[in-house]
């Protein structure tokens, strides 16, 4: 009977495509260790332009300028290039390659929610709140 | 006696098969596979790198590799 039902459930899991093992970036290629790095690198920068309320996190997953400021729009440019890497990296070794706006999406939650206090995030409806 | 009916069957059965294709041919036809997203899995992922990216993590888990 126990038997039964387990087979059932993984049957029904692996019908759904329901993916157990999680998703992750398998392989560790030049261009997304590349956009790591670069991610990891201009942080600080990041991090004070967010604070300054420059740039701010949108609801796709990735950085818009709200304010002008000199470097922000290379930076902004910069990082969101370095986002789409690693999306298209998850998307790609995951199976997911026609589900890159979920994937972003994810990314832009994720975003919000380690936002610091002070930080302009873009709600789903569009409009823009300070954290 | 089977074998003249069989015949009989077999040529209306095969003269009800005809597929004709529907549309318009200059179109490709697109077929949406249906998939599942774990959405949980999803965010665990992009925390696990947002993570790394800010350095509160040092290592960035990478399946597949030692």
């Amino acid at each position: 009977m126990l038997r039964k039902t387990i087979l059932s459930v993984m049957m029904v899991l692996m019908l759904s495509g329901v993916a157990l093992a999680g998703y992750s970036i398998k392989s560790m290629t030049p261009e997304v260790k590349q956009a790591l790095d670069g991610r990891k690198e201009r942080f600080s920068e990041l991090r004070a332009l967010k604070m300054s309320g420059a740039i701010g996190e949108n609801n796709r997953g990735y950085v818009e300028v709200l304010k002008g400021a000199s470097n922000a729009r290379s930076i902004a440019s910069e990082e969101n290039r370095d986002r789409k890497v690693i999306y298209q990296t998850i998307a790609e070794q995951n199976g997911l390659e026609g589900a890159l706006s979920t994937i972003e999406s994810a990314f832009a939650q994720v975003q919000a929610d380690k936002a610091s206090a002070g930080d302009k995030i873009q709600e789903a409806n569009g409009s823009w709140t300070t954290k | 006696m089977l074998i003249r009916y069989s015949s009989l069957i077999m040529a209306l059965i095969l003269s009800g098969c005809t597929v004709k294709a529907v549309g318009d041919p200059n179109r490709p036809i697109t077929i949406n596979a249906h998939v599942t997203i774990d959405i949980k899995g999803l965010k665990d992922t992009a925390s696990n790198i947002e993570d790394y990216v800010s350095g509160k993590e040092e290592k960035l888990p990478v399946k597949g590799q030692k």
